[in-house]
């Protein structure tokens, strides 16, 4: 039926309330999804290799010469003063659960972020951004820490280049504070975007919370840029393999789940779900060289982190690890599409989920997610 | 989406550009709301059973069933139809609040592929489900226990909407309605089924609601008002040998009028019950071919009188036509019998309500211009317009493809208001001058 409107009048009648109704139907949808703010779009205009290259040199110039907190609170005050007013009411919000909780594994234009992407910002704001993030996160370890950081925004830079548009790249990769920086309040930087979402929770000048932390990458395979060839994610994907590879096969079966897991099982918007009985094998039960593989992997997610953060989580997790279960399903080689590997502690919560790939069809491509049963969102 | 679609490409300017970015907000999120590929379970809800279409993508399928259903899709439905259909019924068990399993028969299997934003091209498998409660129980409240491919795959989600609920006014037509998604409990590590609670309806919500989507198919058709309003345009003149002489007075206009529009209803009433009843079915092309060509009859009509005193056997016999088109509609609906009667009563008012509406804000001005000498332009041209229109539907629809003038005369109907209020003045104005001079001939 060829359908023509005869009037804009009747059109304001019958499909304007036709279009509201459909508005309103589809927010009940997107009730069990994990899409985030609105105060920005995830597009971008500038130059994304451009983004990279600038955070990937070397020197670094500051005048923060303090330690500890008091230093990323100089760098992130630093930060900010490099911003126009406009760019510091993007950047600066209040600390909330609410805005703490907007992260996603899908890319910032398919589930909005807050804070202010890095495709707006000038090479000095970059040079800022980078400072900061050098203080918080482990320097000079190849794919590591930093590096890793780089890698993984090099990687959707690249997946921009071959199809994936707009939606994805390094400008699409959003940092905020959730409350005013400083050595005695409540306060979290939140850096997160596609693959990649790493908040700091502080309280009271101390550290109090590092987790939820989201990493991934896709391609898995390596990518060149700036003269570097980055390979992200894959040190965890080869240390898991060794942990499960290293098991007997009574071992294995033991820590073998009986169901299938295509996906991340606390994954953005799983807050708090941690399962109340803990499956597969016992570390504690593992002799020491095998323990210690479960100890590896575990590092290559903590020691992301400056090492002032990552210290006393290392030191817990270390003391917790007899507590540990690992658990896996599909193959012990990681290889895979539906391999899936837990790490679940008395503190620690590791997935790493090895899935379909998306821009890349037919080739697997990792996520993983590092959470902590008391200090997810600085405990809050 | 389709018709939303449709009405946006007939607004002008600012309005279009609200309604489109109105629109792509909502499609946006629509899509967040399937991260990766999950189930969608789409509810129709009769009064004592329900249709659910499944929506399962087949790389989940694939890791939950182990048949290499992803990886080799082709064929799938012939190869394993009768292996997935009782797959299928073994996780799919309805039950009444009494204790009481319904009855559950799986129809149609079809694999295609389908997209979304985030996983892009994927296959799915989409099932005809047909689920019938026990006698006596109630088809709006039972706990569905539902874990295709989730009783294996624990990172599965599986959403439930209800799709068409005809007693609650819900249509098809509309966005489905989220009731709730089932999903592992994953701190007890255990999947719960889904408590379902569908909100009683009624009977008069139903009405209502096909009185609206009546309602909104006139507005919408201007093929079906061109049609009625050409044939209306010589209804107060006399005729005079072969030709359209002067006119013929306000009772005699109304009374023809009357009459056409009756007739085109009658003649419409009549197939859109035997169409929704499923007595008669007709292929959509050729309806709609003769319905352009009855603007054409009814536009040479308006230039001489071809059938002079026949208007309504015309009017009714096109009217048989429309009707078929109408019918389409309500059938896709497939609603039981009761439903369906009061649909067909409902729909068929909605379309004289707007008919009605639409002839009262035209019929005053074509009266007034009858009687000035100004007439003979305003009913040629109006019936040229018409005939150019309906030509360029015939051509449309015979190739199936749009040509620019059926464009052109998507944005022309996007004028009518105003070509309304042009047709009032000019009107008032000739009615005015002719006054003055004693030149209109009396009432």
């Amino acid at each position: 039926m060829k359908r023509k409107n005869l009037s804009i009048f009747l059109l304001l009648l019958f499909s304007f309330s036709h279009i509201f109704e459909s508005c309103k139907s589809t927010e009940v949808e997107t009730s069990t999804t994990t899409s985030g703010g609105s105060t920005s779009t995830g597009s971008t205009t500038s130059n994304s290799s451009t983004i990279t290259t600038t955070l990937s040199t070397t020197a670094t110039t500051t005048t923060c010469n303090s330690t500890g907190v008091a230093q990323i609170v100089c760098l992130a005050e630093a930060f900010k003063s490099t911003l126009s007013s406009t760019q510091l009411a993007t950047t600066q919000l209040t600390y909330s659960k609410t805005n703490a909780q907007k992260w996603s594994n899908l890319p910032a234009g398919m589930s909005a972020r807050i804070g202010i992407n890095l495709g707006s910002l000038s090479d000095t704001q970059l040079a800022a951004f980078r400072n900061l993030m050098v203080a918080v996160l482990s320097l000079n370890t190849t794919n590591e820490g930093y590096d890793e950081m780089i890698g993984n925004l090099v990687a959707d830079d690249y997946l921009n280049t071959i199809g994936g548009g707009s939606d994805y790249g390094a400008g699409n990769y959003y940092i905020s504070f959730l409350g005013t920086p400083s050595t005695s309040s409540l306060w979290a930087i939140l850096f997160t975007g596609h693959h990649y979402t790493q908040p700091f929770t502080f309280n009271g000048g101390a550290n109090t919370g590092v987790t939820p932390a989201f990493r991934g990458t896709e391609p898995q395979a390596a990518v060149t840029a700036a003269n570097r060839t980055y390979q992200a994610f894959e040190q965890e994907r080869v240390a898991f393999a060794a942990m499960l590879t290293g098991l007997s096969t009574a071992e294995q079966t033991t820590a073998k789940l009986s169901g299938s897991y295509n996906d991340l099982v606390l994954g953005p918007g799983q807050d708090g779900k941690f399962p109340a009985t803990k499956s597969g094998l016992q570390v504690g039960n593992l002799s020491s060289d095998k323990q210690a593989l479960v100890l590896s992997a575990i590092k290559l997610y903590v020691n992301d982190l400056d090492a002032n953060l990552a210290a006393s989580i290392l030191t817990k997790y270390t003391s917790e690890l007899a507590n540990t279960y690992i658990s896996y399903s599909g193959t012990t080689a990681m290889a895979s599409q539906g391999d899936y590997v837990r790490v679940d502690g008395p503190s620690v919560w590791i997935e790493f989920s090895y899935q379909g790939g998306v821009i890349i069809k037919n080739t697997p491509h990792s996520h993983s997610v590092w959470r902590d049963h008391t200090s997810d969102y600085g405990g809050n | 989406m389709k018709q939303l679609t449709f009405s946006i490409s007939r607004l002008d300017g600012r309005l279009m550009v609200f309604l489109i970015s109105l629109w792509a907000i909502c499609r946006a999120t629509i899509a967040t709301a399937h991260p990766m590929p999950n189930s969608v379970v789409l509810l129709n809800v009769h009064a004592n059973r329900i249709d659910a279409e499944l929506q399962i993508p087949l790389v989940e399928l694939q890791s939950a069933w182990g048949h290499a259903v992803n990886d080799s899709s082709a064929r799938l439905v012939e190869r394993l139809g009768p292996q997935l259909r009782a797959y299928l019924k073994a996780h799919i068990r309805p039950q009444s609040p009494d204790g009481r399993f319904w009855t559950v028969s799986v129809g149609e299997l079809t694999a295609h592929e389908s997209q979304n934003p985030i996983n892009g091209v994927y296959r799915e498998l989409t099932a005809q489900v047909q689920m019938i409660p026990p006698a006596g129980d109630d088809v709006r409240q039972f706990t569905f226990f539902y874990d295709v491919v989730l009783h294996q795959v624990m990172t599965h989600k599986i959403l439930v909407l209800v799709r068409q609920d005809w007693e609650r006014g819900q249509l098809a037509e509309s966005e489905p309605v989220q009731v709730g998604t089932i999903s592992l409990d994953i701190v007890n590590n255990r999947i719960l089924p889904l408590p379902i609670s569908i909100e009683s309806g009624s009977h008069w919500a139903g009405f209502t609601a096909m009185v609206k989507l009546g309602m909104q198919h006139i507005a919408e058709g201007t093929d079906h008002l061109l049609f009625l309003l050409v044939l209306l345009l010589p209804a107060p003149l006399l005729v005079i040998g072969q030709r359209w002489g002067r006119f013929g007075g306000v009772r005699y206009s109304l009374k023809r009028l009357l009459l056409i529009v009756t007739a085109f209803t009658v003649g419409h009433s009549i197939t859109l019950l035997a169409g929704s009843l499923g007595w008669v079915r007709l292929p959509s092309q050729p309806v709609e071919i003769l319905i352009a060509v009855s603007i054409l009859v009814s536009a040479a009509h308006a230039v001489r009188p071809l059938f002079p005193g026949r208007e309504a056997w015309i009017a009714a016999g096109f009217g048989l036509i429309h009707g078929l088109a109408f019918a389409s509609t309500l059938a896709n609906l497939q609603l039981d019998a009761g439903p369906m009667a009061l649909s067909i009563l409902g729909f068929n008012l909605g379309i004289e309500f707007m008919q009605v509406f639409i002839i009262l804000l035209v019929i005053p001005w074509l009266i007034l211009l009858s009687r000035t000498q100004s007439y003979r332009v305003v009913r040629l041209t109006g019936a040229f317009l018409a005939a150019v229109a309906a030509m360029a539907w015939v051509i449309e629809r015979i190739t199936g493809q749009t040509n620019s003038l059926t464009r052109g005369v998507e944005q022309m109907a996007s004028y009518a208001p105003y070509g309304l209020g042009i047709l009032a003045l000019i009107a008032l104005w000739l009615t005015w001058r002719m006054k003055r001079t004693s030149q209109l001939p009396v009432l």
